[in-house]
């Protein structure tokens, strides 16, 4: 498991690698995408590698040009990297409605990355609703057609493979978050991140196989339910490596989370019974909505008890600095636990730049709040 | 049972030796460049001070910044634990210790048993600690020890609105050209200290008693300008640089007790 696990950290630590080999060997192209709201199965049922588009920790020289200091870190330096000529492998990238900035970004983008295509997917903003529901179809319907446009068809056979194979995917992660809180032992939390970071990187096939087997290996592995202490992660985006590994360092771990790129992007099945697309945007519709989104399953209000069913103690609100949606949840959300009785801990970021020995004090300073409750 | 609790501060090191819950010892010193030294130094003086070596010592906890560079600790313990246990040791009635260090501020929400509830923290920002009262002291000339009582003396504090250490000095500057007394700006600062600290500390539940512990706390006129803020008196101990120590220390003395059982 080892092995396939360093694997993972290899291509987490160095995705354009990984996506511009992919591009060398099949000779398929790569769509740029933004959140875990774009329907990426019709991406992958075109041929085409859907490719997460994440922050960078390297300093920002050129997007100041385009975006105000105001705006989150993950916009700022994923248009640094493309201004910087560093995700040239794109050929294309797909932008959703969601905050203001991404919203503004995907202009940007598309006057300044020069790449051939270029996709805004609008979801509505207030799910819920016949009239919402039909312009999500409506939306799904454009989304598929300008896909064809540039990458050919998506015949049904097609799309039920991918949606097929991308269901077997999330089924994989369910499994290993699932063995993850019986046991947080087996697996650290870093490593379960890396796995769900590579999964939005990379071919949802290869990426099965190497699910298949870390949750093969990790039912059968032995070890002894320790004494870390239990966490549940809230925000949009966790790739802070070094956030990871300092939780546990202090003796946490995070078992459970509603990240982006965590049960978020993962959660639930497509139920294809009927027409292939509507099931694709009916999973969508359904999910756990981001707090972008109203209407839905509320962000906060199931926040309480997906915290008890996760066996966590506390939670940790990991907020990108800047991002507007899920700072205006936060008060709620830090509501709806504190009337629970559940600690929690709220800590910002921004790209390439998270202090480690500030966070690991608040990191374990919060621990220690835990542990002195169960004392 | 002889016990130690060393704090390991931005600034500086403290180490206070207790015996059966006496304090017998303690020490403070600059911490400089390598704060396993100085963790190293701040114990030996404070055993010195106590007459001992550290044979006699039962548990060691450290704790500050420099807590994870000392070796000889037995455990590590945040500072904002031990702060809470030291000011509440001290002030059983305490429910917020508001803590200003050399480069941090903290405020903690403390319950009736005296563990921590909550707590918050500066972020990049050293705007409100002793950093801050340092490059004032230096743009005015004035020995930091002073500033206290001088601002007692002000009538009318001159307002100083950057909450940026850098752009603070940058108008207090400003300020004496303008022909602003020092004793309004000074005035001023400690209120712009204030109003930050404030705004930092309302993020948890802010209860009385509030104790304030680190070396700010020595300066008179950023309590007085606190207990404007929070409209309530503040308790501040006679040495509020060593409520991490001692809260390490006794810290130290439970843990060994509960071991020995």
């Amino acid at each position: 498991m080892n092995e396939e696990l360093d694997k993972v950290k290899q291509i987490r630590d160095d995705p354009s690698f990984y996506a511009k080999t992919w591009k060398e060997r099949t000779g398929g192209k790569v769509i740029g995408i933004f959140c875990s709201y774009v329907p990426e199965e019709l991406i992958a049922a075109a041929g085409a590698l859907p490719f997460r588009v994440f922050g960078s920790n390297k300093p920002v020289s050129r997007s100041g040009a385009h975006l105000q200091t105001y705006c989150c870190s993950f916009a700022r330096t994923a248009l640094d990297s493309t201004l910087r000529r560093e995700l040239e492998f794109l050929d294309g990238a797909v932008f959703t409605h969601t905050c203001d900035t991404m919203q503004r970004l995907s202009d940007i983008w598309r006057l300044n990355a020069g790449f051939d295509f270029h996709a805004d997917f609008v979801l509505p903003v207030r799910f819920g609703g016949e009239l919402a529901w039909e312009y999500h179809l409506h939306e799904l319907e454009g989304f598929r057609s300008r896909l064809e446009a540039f990458l050919g068809g998506i015949d049904a056979n097609k799309l039920e493979k991918s949606i097929q194979t991308y269901n077997t995917n999330r089924g994989l992660l369910e499994e290993l978050y699932m063995l993850k809180c019986q046991n947080p032992e087996l697996i650290s939390c870093e490593d379960v991140f890396s796995l769900v970071y590579t999964s939005m990187i990379m071919e949802k096939e290869e990426h099965n196989g190497i699910l298949e087997k870390v949750v093969s290996n990790l039912k059968s592995e032995r070890k002894n339910k320790g004494q870390k202490e239990e966490l549940f992660g809230v925000g949009s985006i966790m790739d802070q490596w070094e956030f990871l590994r300092i939780i546990e360092d202090v003796g946490g771990t995070i078992v459970d989370d509603l990240f982006c790129n965590g049960r978020r992007y993962f959660e639930g099945q497509v139920v294809c019974n009927g027409d292939l697309l509507e099931a694709v945007g009916r999973r969508l519709w359904e999910r756990m909505a981001c707090p972008c989104k109203h209407g839905g399953k509320s962000f906060a209000k199931d926040l309480p008890e997906r915290v008890k069913n996760s066996g966590a103690k506390g939670v940790i609100f990991f907020l990108l600095k800047f991002c507007d949606p899920h700072a205006f949840e936060y008060p709620h959300a830090k509501k709806m636990l504190d009337d629970c009785g559940i600690p929690s801990l709220h800590i910002e970021f921004e790209y390439g730049s998270l202090p480690a020995g500030q966070t690991r004090t608040r990191v374990e300073a919060f621990l220690e709040t835990l542990r002195g409750r169960r004392d | 049972m002889i016990v130690a609790g060393v704090d390991i501060g931005s600034l500086t090191a403290k180490a206070i030796i207790l015996s059966d819950g006496k304090t017998i010892g303690e020490s403070l010193i600059m911490t400089g460049h390598n704060s396993r030294i100085a963790g190293r130094n701040a114990l030996e003086l404070a055993l010195k001070d106590a007459k001992l070596d550290d044979s006699a010592l039962s548990y060691i906890v450290a704790t500050g910044y420099g807590r994870l560079s000392v070796e000889f600790a037995s455990e590590q313990v945040t500072e904002i634990t031990c702060h809470a246990k030291g000011a509440h040791a001290l002030y059983p009635e305490v429910r917020t210790v508001i803590d200003l260090g050399g480069q941090d501020s903290k405020a903690i929400a403390i319950g009736e048993d005296g563990k921590v509830v909550d707590f918050v923290m500066n972020e990049k920002c050293a705007a409100g600690t002793g950093r801050f009262l340092e490059v004032m002291a230096s743009a005015l000339e004035v020995e930091l020890k002073e500033l206290g009582d001088i601002s007692l003396q002000s009538k009318s504090p001159a307002p100083i609105s950057s909450v940026c250490t850098v752009f603070a000095e940058s108008e207090v500057v400003s300020r004496v050209a303008e022909g602003v007394s020092k004793v309004d700006i000074i005035a001023g600062i400690h209120n712009a200290i204030a109003s930050r600290i404030y705004a930092m500390a309302v993020r948890i539940p802010v209860r009385e008693k509030i104790v304030m512990t680190g070396g700010v706390a020595y300066n008179v006129g950023v309590v007085r300008a606190l207990e404007e803020r929070f409209k309530t008196s503040i308790i501040v101990p006679e040495k509020p640089q060593h409520m991490g120590a001692l809260g390490a220390a006794i810290i130290a003395g439970e843990r060994f007790s509960s071991l020995k059982k």
